[in-house]
């Protein structure tokens, strides 16, 4: 059994990862971090280099926990690849960062956490960023 | 020796072309479709050859004239011959080349794309620019570029808003409109 | 050179609404540089319709801003993402982006920045001097001699520039050929028009070239498919340093002046300067594997070339008339719509016009010199927007304006029908870029040869006959057989080769 925990290079994104990774250490289980950039785009922001993504195995590894990053690519819709990786790594749990949006900015922009929380078939742990 | 000191000039331009080619052949790999075969580069100079020879054939119906004289069809009637000497030339040499592209189920895409521009041409006069534009959107975005409904939506509008208040508004230029 | 026709000309650039305009141009142009897709051609094809709502000295002075601001653009791309944004930056790719591996970034976009303007100035000087010049040498050409140098011009663009030759050739005499349809001048016999009313006054330049390069390059783009997500480099100290300036000066002065001569050929250009440049940087330099690991040069040569040649490549336009390349013909497309014909006479007859654009391109080039790098990260950002969104955007762009043109659903289906064809053939192999530079050129060359054999009393030997149209078509002869002659040279060569390589294996070690 395996962590997916979802990662961009936010606050939130920060908050996801220590609680998953704390969590893999309480159960001793293997992470995935899944950086997903969307398909399309030249420049995605929420993509992370290698460098940045060598630093998070490490600090996986610094509290002993079996780490890799995944890149898989998402099209329209993202629960299609969160649940293709879940299927495939046999994820028992997936952590997400949420940030505060607005209902305006929820009915425009539309909130893919909130629809990962709703269709995916395993447990969410949606974690804050810390004020 | 001197075989030797002649051999890298040339040498060194043809590897830098080389790492471009190899560079451009890359990236054209990652983004098209795959090269077509020589039944793509027969059938294309044969439509060039279509078009020389219908061209020439037209061209002497509008009568030749002589060099001192010469008739409306004598200049296209030069040119269609040279289009078709050409294209005969084509049809020997370029079967094996690989600078064309397979059509493939994206090609699908380039076809809905086009039914929408004859469709925008078609209603724009009819029911003004707005609605044909809003569609073609739609269209674009949600089936062409596989974009959620949401942001199918928000972007038409926001595009179809802009494009009157640019045109209609900000340059005043006519077109015909709805609202 | 006309001094006070000159300094009118700041006076005209310098109007506020020549500055706007100006700066507009060279924006879109960085921006069509960034992003992948549209090229400069088919940008100015697309923004075409402006000519005809906007002052003409500014819609020029836009168009031209796009073309070369688009050199500046393409840099980005290519340094921080390993992603060239335009053909004339591919080159830079790799030195640029080794250069950003090692953190210096900053470094590679500053010297290509400094290095296209040098580059840029020393070719706008160039022009400035030359220009009259050219054009008071040509104004004593007749009718044989302009014919004689449009076909030259014609096969240049067709054999040099990209593309297989043969097709290339193809392509700009069906070109010749469609411009041909509609009314004969000479004869008033229609041709070509089956009866229609609107065929009958020909068709349309803008209307064609926003089809082959517009509508076509839409439709074409329609099937890409992108490729991965990349991580921009970071940019951090974006001025060079003293010595990285100093190893950079020969390169950005050898790379002005190969800029500039190839700018000039027709069919050469922004790309194969910046080819050429580096080329020569790598030959002469003293620690040739430096190239490709982060050379300074490496990104200073091509940059200051490309920018060098798009400037010089407006000479042929400006003086003789002949555009040099695609993003040419569409400016000529402009100044006939404008009703000034492009030729010798222009700078006597449209002296606005003519000094207008040329002082603009100073003055455009110290906005892209300070702009550039202020906005790296805005484009950047911009980068994230999926193209998917982008191109609806330019579709109905195109649509609205070609019939904002003569108001007409006619042109809409002209340019949907070239936009076809254009498409098509992208998809086999032909360039459209020679198709259209003939088409443009198609009705002067036809009237230049009918007056020449009027002159001649229909004796075509008389172009041979005439010393200066004698040397172009002699010229022509030379460029016609030299990849012949070429091609018959290497397979001797490749023959010889393959013997002596087993001469060398058949002997002991």
């Amino acid at each position: 059994m395996t962590i997916l925990i979802g990662f961009v290079p936010t606050a939130a994104g920060e908050a996801a990862l220590a609680a998953g990774l704390s969590e893999a250490v309480r159960s001793g289980e293997d992470v995935v971090i899944l950086n997903s950039p969307r398909r399309g785009a030249t420049v995605d922001a929420d993509l992370i280099g290698e460098d940045v993504a060598e630093d998070l195995l490490a600090r996986a590894s610094a509290q002993g926990v079996v780490a890799r990053v995944d890149h898989a690519e998402h099209g329209s819709d993202i629960v299609d690849t969160f649940e293709a990786l879940v299927d495939r790594t046999n994820a028992r749990l997936v952590v997400l960062g949420l940030r505060r949006r607005s209902p305006v900015g929820k009915l425009v922009l539309g909130s893919d956490a909130q629809r990962l929380l709703l269709e995916l078939e395993v447990p969410v742990l949606a974690v804050k960023p810390a004020p | 020796m001197s075989e030797r000191d002649e051999r890298p000039a040339p040498a060194r331009r043809s590897d830098i072309l080389a790492e471009l080619e190899a560079e451009t052949a890359r990236e054209r790999e990652e983004h098209r479709p795959p090269a077509g075969g020589p039944a793509y580069q027969v059938a294309s100079t044969l439509v060039a050859l279509a078009v020389g020879v219908t061209g020439a054939v037209l061209a002497y119906g509008y009568g030749l004239g002589t060099l001192r004289r010469p008739g409306a069809g004598l200049w296209p009637f030069v040119i269609a011959v040279v289009v078709v000497i050409l294209s005969l030339l084509l049809l020997v040499l370029g079967r094996h080349l690989d600078d064309s592209e397979k059509f493939t189920r994206s090609s699908l895409l380039v076809l809905v794309g086009l039914v929408t521009f004859v469709g925008l041409g078609v209603l724009l006069p009819v029911i003004g620019f707005e609605i044909p534009a809003l569609l073609l959107c739609v269209i674009w975005l949600r089936f062409l570029g596989g974009e959620t409904w949401r942001s199918t939506i928000v972007i038409s509008l926001v595009t179809v808003t802009a494009f009157y208040l640019l045109f209609l508004v900000g340059l005043r230029i006519p077109l015909p409109h709805l609202f | 050179m006309d001094i006070s026709a000159f300094l009118d000309g700041f006076a005209v650039v310098t109007e506020p609404q020549n500055l706007f305009y100006c700066l507009l141009g060279v924006l879109i142009g960085m921006l069509i540089g960034v992003l992948p897709g549209l090229g400069p051609a088919a940008t100015m094809a697309i923004l075409l319709p402006i000519v005809y709502t906007v002052d003409p000295v500014s819609a020029v002075i836009m168009l031209a801003g796009i073309y070369y601001g688009a050199q500046y653009g393409g840099t980005i791309t290519s340094v921080l993402l390993q992603l060239p944004g335009e053909a004339s930056s591919v080159v830079t790719v790799f030195d640029g982006f080794a250069l950003a591996k090692q953190g210096k970034a900053g470094t590679a976009l500053g010297i290509a920045a400094i290095g296209s303007f040098v580059g840029a100035t020393i070719s706008i000087v160039g022009l400035t001097l030359l220009a009259p010049l050219v054009a008071s040498w040509a104004l004593d050409f007749g009718p044989p001699e302009y014919a004689a140098l449009a076909l030259l011009g014609v096969l240049l663009v067709a054999t040099i520039g990209s593309g297989h030759t043969v097709k290339a050739l193809i392509a700009a005499t069906i070109g010749l050929l469609f411009a041909t349809v509609g009314r004969d001048s000479f004869t008033n016999a229609s041709r070509f028009t089956f009866d229609s009313l609107q065929l009958a006054d020909g068709l349309d330049f803008v209307v064609v070239a926003m089809g082959l390069f517009g509508v076509g390059e839409i439709l074409y783009n329609l099937e890409a498919r992108y490729g991965k997500a990349h991580v921009p480099a970071k940019v951090a100290n974006v001025w060079p340093s003293r010595k990285d300036m100093k190893q950079s000066s020969g390169a950005i002065g050898r790379g002005s002046l190969i800029g500039f001569f190839l700018g000039v050929l027709p069919g050469g250009g922004a790309v194969m300067a910046s080819l050429a440049a580096y080329a020569t940087e790598k030959r002469i330099a003293k620690e040739p594997e430096r190239f490709g690991r982060g050379a300074i040069e490496g990104v200073a040569a091509p940059e200051t070339a490309n920018n060098a040649a798009a400037t010089s490549s407006f000479i042929p336009l400006l003086t003789l008339g002949i555009p040099a390349n695609a993003s040419m013909a569409m400016l000529f497309a402009a100044l006939l719509v404008l009703g000034v014909s492009p030729g010798p006479q222009l700078v006597e007859e449209n002296p606005e016009l003519f000094w207008g654009v040329i002082n603009s391109m100073y003055i455009g080039n110290i906005l892209l010199l300070i702009l550039s790098i202020p906005l790296v990260g805005l484009f950047v950002r911009i980068l994230r927007v999926r193209p998917a969104i982008l191109a609806p955007i330019t579709a109905l762009i195109t649509i609205l304006g070609v019939y904002t043109i003569n108001n007409s659903t006619f042109d809409i289906f002209v340019m949907i029908a070239f936009g076809v064809i254009g498409y098509l053939m992208k998809k086999t192999g032909f360039e459209p870029g020679p198709m259209v530079l003939a088409f443009v050129l198609g009705a002067i060359l036809e009237d230049s040869v009918r007056r020449s054999l009027l002159i001649f009393d229909g004796d075509p030997t008389g172009f041979f006959t005439r010393p200066i149209s004698g040397t172009i078509l002699a010229l022509f002869v030379l460029v016609v057989l030299f990849p012949i002659v070429g091609a018959i040279r290497t397979r001797r060569s490749a023959r010889t080769a393959t013997t002596d390589h087993s001469d060398r294996e058949d002997s002991p070690r």
